[in-house]
């Protein structure tokens, strides 16, 4: 779940980061956008510990998406710092996004079927020593 | 479970076919291995760092880049690069130049942030996913595949290019542009073999249906039987 505690942490920052990027004239809308994506990853991340919820962090790819489309739609010349964190935090969002919960792992399907497996082929040597 | 006994089971784990540390074709090692992706891993960190150092100039949060070798250009700097109080070096006259300054349009940020973004990639990608990731994971082993192999390839094009562009060579892209180099050859076996698993599973099924689970990691008996077939040794000594 390392995955899902970066994110909550990207969230973390995302929430402090007007805080950290100072003022600019369309200081309203860049607060309100990293308030409403922070909570959004920060939640994401969070339920995603819950069984019946744990992909639900697959959103937080198209939260990073629509970052990354605030940032080009308010661009201007020089790129304000809030916008330029916006688009290395959702590049970053959409890599830890990807991965599953337990990422170390196989996933549980293939260890399912890798149990079975081993169990038919450990029976299997019994029965033929037995028979033999 | 049945009347086989969990040491058992971990016994057959380590040994047989269905060893996590089983060599797939080609390669008579396992390239999914930790002690093959650590060293990518590690790489891809130095890179990290490189490629950050050189965002943090070109965000101008320091006043100078380091550069061993090479002399700048005084004109292939971009108009909007303040004045740094003396002749530039080679790395920041590259880091200061009209293309730079062209790539930092399109993409919103410096691109050297840009490049630490994609080795951190190559860093994330490399540590997710078990030692037999090449089955049951083909998605995250193409990921790292496209993460390495094309960015690194167009990374290292650009950064020629961009030597040839700009008339100044930059002792830190090229180190970035070596270790992509270096990143590609060791990640490759990898993603061949992936690659060449999916082709199998195609082969034996002929099935669109079965190949795109396979790819999402979901397990099918067919994908199993072929995915043993195509080990070339079941253990393979550390």
């Amino acid at each position: 779940m390392w995955c899902r505690v970066v994110e909550i942490m990207l969230g973390c920052w995302l929430l402090v980061s007007p805080w950290i990027f100072g003022h600019y004239p369309q200081q309203q809308a860049f607060v309100i956008n990293d308030f409403a994506c922070a909570v959004a990853v920060m939640a994401f991340g969070f339920l995603s510990f819950w069984r019946p919820l744990r992909h639900i962090h697959l959103l937080t790819i198209l939260v990073a998406g629509w970052m990354i489309a605030f940032a080009y739609l308010n661009r201007a010349e020089p790129v304000p710092p809030p916008l330029q964190n916006n688009v290395l935090t959702a590049l970053l969002l959409m890599m830890f996004a990807v991965l599953p919960n337990h990422a170390s792992q196989p996933p549980e399907a293939w260890q399912t079927a890798r149990r079975k497996s081993l169990e038919v082929q450990l029976d299997t040597g019994e029965t033929t020593r037995r028979t033999s | 479970m049945t009347s086989v006994s969990f040491s058992r089971l971990e016994a057959a784990e380590r040994s047989g076919p269905l060893s996590m540390d089983a060599a797939p074709h080609p390669w008579h090692y396992n390239p999914s291995r930790w002690s093959q992706r650590v060293p990518i891993c590690i790489l891809a960190g130095v890179g990290f760092l490189i490629a950050a150092y050189m965002g943090l100039y070109q965000w101008k949060l320091i006043g100078s880049a380091w550069d061993p070798f090479f002399d700048g250009n005084p004109q292939a700097v971009a108009d909007e690069a303040p004045d740094i109080g003396r002749a530039r070096n080679g790395t920041e006259t590259v880091l200061d130049s009209k293309v730079s300054e062209t790539m930092r349009y399109w993409f919103l940020v410096p691109d050297a942030a840009f490049g630490a973004i994609a080795y951190l990639g190559d860093l994330i990608f490399g540590l997710a996913g078990s030692t037999r990731r090449w089955q049951y994971r083909p998605w995250l082993v193409v990921i790292f595949g496209i993460d390495v192999i094309p960015l690194g390839v167009v990374s290292v094009i650009l950064v020629v290019m961009q030597g040839f562009e700009v008339q100044a060579w930059c002792f830190l892209c090229l180190t970035t542009a070596a270790i992509s180099l270096i990143l590609i050859y060791m990640a490759y076996d990898e993603v061949w073999s992936c690659l060449l698993y999916l082709r199998a599973v195609w082969n034996e099924t002929q099935s669109a249906r079965i190949v795109w689970k396979t790819f999402w990691g979901r397990p099918t008996p067919e994908a199993e039987r072929v995915g043993n077939a195509f080990l070339t040794a079941a253990v393979v000594p550390r």
